[in-house]
């Protein structure tokens, strides 16, 4: 007879209590799955965050409380769980998952990874940790009502990089400073308008009118030459915002007046641009002041509200008074990070851009849906964590049986399925031969313009965001081995302004990027040409274009499980959730968009990859019982 | 108060992007009983205390285990042989101050026995791990006082759960893809009479290029309309040909090439849904014709009144159609000519759910409650949500316990297929009955303990 502890075979008891397990993130799927660790046995256990907890983590991120507010998640999650379960052994790490301390060796160390991360940066990286440390790794998400876990194992199942993920979606620099069109634009301008003000100052993110757009010119070269001024010396002598905003000692209304007055009647003067659009329409706070009508605030939640334009104006004003007088508490050149759950931040940006909105004729947005577009929020309740959590310790107790090919990849379904199932298990699909990441030689050809990619925007752009290595090193395949790149600090710095052509590179180079820490090199295909879109820097060749978005616009739901918010390089397109923003684990991201508990009520068909034992040789119980809704049993597979 | 609420909104800003503030009210005056804190019963309770329901009571004889300090991770081994009641309400009020916790220290058959109305209080009742005798007394008291119960299971890695409730009725049931109301094949008066007030033909760029959408297809389904026998392009080829006519009113710039206008996109976009005939929904024309809907007494609910006077609405005011919902989708167009257009349909929402009010009142009178028993609010509510109403009804557990049960075949047939889930449910059900004659599970014999492996 089978010796049992608990409900598990003695053999898999044991082993649980000896094996060293690695839970990475400490957030809401984090928390729950500590929780279910330690009561299935577990006792060696690692947590690593870098985050610090936020009211709105309370909700459902349990083994926090109000009062550890600002602790770090890891050390909070591990003395909570520990209170409950004194016998287990957690070590807490308050760090990046990306930090060199945690190399291949840190990752040998454990018999599993577990991922519960909130960012599509993170996984890609555990995912090539894991891969060259040869450890499986077990992925999850969720999203709402909705969630996935998948099992990752290097040479038998796609690793997380295997199917492209869709890109973020980003807005021409022209839409964002001159043309905004969606309230959107205003939002994206509204962020870079902070850290321009109170942040980091990015290039990227000019915030004042754009001379050099193409469409307000009267020729195309006049076009390139205004360009070439602004580039060459406009730039550089122009006073940076930062700057200006400083010598007027952050007034408020001085602010208000250069942004939605003289800049608004600098971008009238280009007039090229109005000729098919509405001008917009300048705002001037002593006018605005004068018209100031005294009605009483509505009852309701205050968030959920639009106000009047002087409503948002008075934020505007009381927002920049606190920012600025953080600034000032934190010293010279002390920098303000924008987080959306800071409420002088959130009203900052809340303001800044519906008063963009009403200058540009669009429709306001209540500050509750403005944080939704810019914070790339994804709802998130303790119910689908709990459930998501729960699976992946199932997927872990097969694993360490031995029995990986049980596995699999389980979606959570808003409602019941046509086949009556919350809980769709899919096969898991071997590794695919395209990948980037997981094949044995990894080889990728980039398009880009030599002559106008500098060395820098190769590692920053293209190496790091879009290939996910963290410390590359690049060496060209001239023949003569020239390094381009090196990750040690200060030996290539002299090449980062420089551009790929001064270094001979130019249509079918191969540059040969390494990172050190990941054990990865990936072989990139240069290939050469001046016909990129404006905007664009570079694009992949070979990988499934960018999927448009799913075809109903304003559904509630998020289709399919995300990366979570911490992506949000450029906030999401949509003004409900982040239907943009979506992170598949799965195989096909049709299949995947189909899954949505939308598309099942509706009857839409879906592609099942099922297997036999976990459902498709099962009778389809859901026909006869179509008249009885009574029937209760949801089987947990 | 304002600060709670501030505080209150930051806390639950993740939740209430899923299901809103209405959402969060009903949950905030819940009072849910759970019945034994088990593990499963405590991992119930954690989900609904995070999210912030108003009150919970649970309701457990039992003393705190050894097994219960080890699987529950709401009881510590310092509270091993006090009431297991007692001993999670304390750790799950730490979870959030804004839940008031409450227990008892009773098992749920003294309470049935003693003062079976207790239970009555309740939003909904959670039973874990109960046997089949008690779940059947409960079942009774509950089913008639028309409080949900919900019955949990868990052995191992099997777990059960049954909902039982006569009716649940949903007013705001969220659906996804819920289409648009617009009436463009049966537009309103007021809607009629604005789209005459466009003239496409004699618009500058400025103004044709911010046009709503809406209004460029209504403005060429009149043509078309009068063009095919007041027919409406049904199939594909006529919805294409109908996007062709839209697409040839894009202005042309200079050169004679297309100018871009965004809005006649959108229009040519949303042809496909726009055109979708207004017409009620079976699953509200099946609740109309409802004993519920056409009996209204002065026990209805404020729902099966608000339900009949829509269908009253809808078979005269509405002249087939049920309340205009009065909100329009976000659409190119600029503030002015959007705001007009959404006042069109806001206007023609509150007129129509002034003329359900007028319905709600006369039934109300004519069972003799007052006509304040319901509010406007709740009215207008209701006619914006009148095409997604949802009713669940369950079968008592009473019934489905009898020895003929409707699909009894069914499960019969079942039973020769070990794949079936079926299986599981008669496992459970054969647990149970083996409990109630011999007072122990299957398995358990003195201390020695067997169940299902993994």
């Amino acid at each position: 007879m089978v010796q049992l502890v608990g409900s598990l075979r003695k053999e898999l008891a044991d082993s649980l209590s000896t094996c060293k397990v690695l839970v990475v993130g400490a957030g809401g799927i984090g928390c729950e799955l500590l929780k279910n660790l330690v009561l299935t046995g577990f006792k060696n256990i690692e947590v690593i965050d870098l985050d610090t907890i936020d009211v709105s983590n309370l909700n459902r991120q349990f083994l926090f409380q109000k009062k550890h507010v600002g602790k770090s998640k890891a050390q909070v999650a591990k003395e909570s769980a520990l209170q409950f379960c004194p016998s287990a052994s957690i070590t807490a790490y308050h760090d990046s998952i990306t930090n060199p301390d945690y190399n291949v060796e840190f990752f040998r160390k454990f018999m599993l990874v577990m991922n519960a991360l909130d960012n599509r940066a993170a996984r890609n990286h555990v995912n090539r940790m894991c891969l060259a440390a040869d450890i499986p790794l077990i992925e999850s998400g969720s999203a709402g009502y909705l969630g996935q876990v998948t099992v990752i194992k290097k040479g038998l199942t796609e690793c997380y990089e295997c199917q492209p993920k869709p890109a973020q979606k980003t807005f021409p620099g022209c839409t964002i400073r001159n043309t905004p069109s969606e309230p959107i634009h205003c939002i994206v301008w509204a962020k870079y308008l902070f850290n321009q003000l109170f942040g980091e100052e990015d290039a990227d993110q000019e915030v004042s009118p754009d001379t050099a757009d193409p469409e307000a010119a009267w020729n195309p070269e006049d076009t390139a030459a205004r360009a070439a001024v602004s580039e060459k010396d406009g730039d550089i002598k122009r006073v940076s915002t930062k700057v200006w905003a400083r010598s007027t000692g952050y007034d408020p209304i001085k602010l208000f007046n250069k942004l939605f007055k003289d800049d608004i009647m600098y971008l009238l003067t280009m007039d090229k641009l109005w000729k098919k659009r509405k001008a917009p329409t300048p705002l001037d706070w002593q006018q605005l002041e004068v018209l100031v009508n005294s009605e009483a605030p509505a009852s309701g939640l205050k968030d959920q509200k639009v106000l009047d334009v002087w409503g948002y104006c008075q934020m505007f004003q009381d927002s920049v008074e606190t920012l600025s007088s953080q600034l000032q508490e934190k010293g010279d050149d002390a920098e303000l990070v924008w987080d959306k759950d800071d409420p002088p931040a959130m009203d900052f940006v809340t303001a800044a851009a519906n008063l963009r909105m009403h200058v540009f004729s669009m429709n306001m947005k209540s500050r509750f849906d403005v944080k939704s577009m810019a914070g790339n929020i994804i709802p998130a309740i303790a119910t689908t964590n709990a459930v998501i959590a729960g699976l992946i310790v199932l997927e872990g107790l097969k694993i360490l049986s031995g029995e990986m090919e049980t596995c699999r990849t389980v979606f959570l379904n808003k409602c019941p399925n046509l086949r009556k199932k919350l809980l769709v298990p899919c096969v898991l699909d071997p590794p695919s031969a395209n990948c980037y990441v997981c094949v044995s030689k990894p080889e990728v050809t980039v398009k880009l313009n030599v002559q106008k990619t500098t060395v820098l925007s190769l590692q920053d752009r293209i190496l790091k965001e879009r290939f996910g290595m963290v410390a590359p090193d690049v060496q060209i395949e001239d023949g003569k081995g020239t390094i381009l790149i090196s990750s040690e600090e200060g030996e290539t710095e002299a090449n980062n302004n420089k551009f790929l052509s001064d270094f001979g590179i130019r249509n079918g180079s191969r540059l040969q990027s390494d990172d050190f820490l990941q054990d990865y090199t990936l072989l990139v295909n240069v290939l050469h040409t001046e016909e990129l879109e404006r905007d664009v820097e570079f694009e992949v060749i070979g990988e499934a274009p960018d999927k448009a978005p799913p075809p109903q616009s304003n559904q509630e739901e998020v289709n399919s499980i995300t990366n979570g918010n911490k992506d949000s390089a450029q906030p999401s397109t949509s003004s409900k959730a982040e239907d943009d923003d979506l992170m598949i684990v799965d195989s096909d991201e049709e299949e995947v968009a189909a899954s949505n508990s939308a598309a099942v009520a509706t009857g839409t068909k879906r592609k099942y990859s099922e297997t036999g034992e976990s459902s498709a040789k099962r009778p389809r119980t859901d026909q006869s019982d179509a008249a009885d809704d009574e029937d209760d049993i949801v089987a947990l597979d | 108060m304002a600060a709670t609420k501030d505080s209150k909104e930051q806390k639950y800003d993740r939740q209430l992007r899923l299901w809103g503030d209405h959402g969060q009210e009903a949950l905030e005056n819940a009072h849910v009983c759970l019945i034994n804190a088990t593990a499963t019963g405590t991992e119930i309770l954690k989900n609904l205390v995070l999210p912030g329901i108003g009150a919970f009571t649970i309701v457990d004889g039992h003393i705190v285990s050894g097994e219960d300090a080890g699987n529950n991770f709401f009881l510590s081994s310092d509270s091993i042989g006090k009431n297991r009641a007692q001993a999670a309400t304390e750790l799950l009020q730490e979870l959030n101050s804004d839940v008031s916790g409450n227990f008892v220290e009773e098992s749920p058959d003294k309470l049935l026995d003693n003062d079976p109305e207790f239970f009555h209080r309740f939003t909904i009742v959670i039973g874990v791990q109960l046997p089949e005798s008690t779940c059947l007394r409960l079942g009774m008291v509950l089913w008639s006082a028309s409080v949900p119960f919900l019955i949990c299971k868990a052995y191992g890695l099997i777990g059960y759960m049954r909902l039982m409730v006569q009716e649940h009725t949903v007013i705001e049931s969220h659906p996804d893809n819920a289409l648009e109301d617009l009436r463009l094949d049966r537009p309103f008066d007021e809607f009629k009479s604005h789209i005459k007030s466009y003239n496409l033909s004699i618009m500058d760029k400025k103004d044709h290029s911010h046009t709503p959408w809406v209004i460029i297809v209504a403005k060429y389904l009149e043509r078309w309309l009068s063009e095919h026998d007041g027919q409406p392009p049904k199939n594909y080829k006529e919805k294409e040909a109908f996007r062709q006519i839209i697409r040839e009113g894009i202005l042309k710039n200079e050169n004679g090439g297309l100018e871009d206008e965004e809005n006649f996109e959108e229009a040519i976009k949303n042809v496909n849904t726009a055109l979708n005939p207004t017409k009620v929904p079976t699953s509200v024309e099946d609740l109309f014709n409802s004993e519920q809907c056409n009996n209204i007494t002065a026990q209805s609910s404020s729902f099966w009144v608000m339900l009949r006077a829509v269908k009253e609405f809808v078979y005269n005011e509405g002249s087939g159609s049920l309340p205009v919902r009065g909100s329009i989708p976000d659409m190119i167009a600029d503030s002015q000519k959007f705001i007009n257009l959404q006042n069109v349909y806001r206007e023609k929402a509150m007129q129509d759910a002034a003329a359900v009010s007028k319905h709600v009142e006369s039934l109300l009178q004519s069972v003799g409650k007052p006509p304040e028993s319901i509010s406007e609010k709740d009215i207008k509510l209701f006619c914006k949500n009148s095409s997604f109403l949802r009713v669940v009804r369950c079968r008592s557990l009473a019934e489905e316990y009898s020895v003929d049960s409707i699909n009894k075949d069914e499960i019969t047939s079942r039973m020769d297929s070990p794949d079936s889930e079926m299986v599981f449910y008669l496992m459970l059900r054969a647990v149970d009955r083996f409990y109630q004659l011999h007072s122990r599970y299957p398995g358990f014999r003195k201390s020695l303990r067997i169940s299902g492996a993994f």
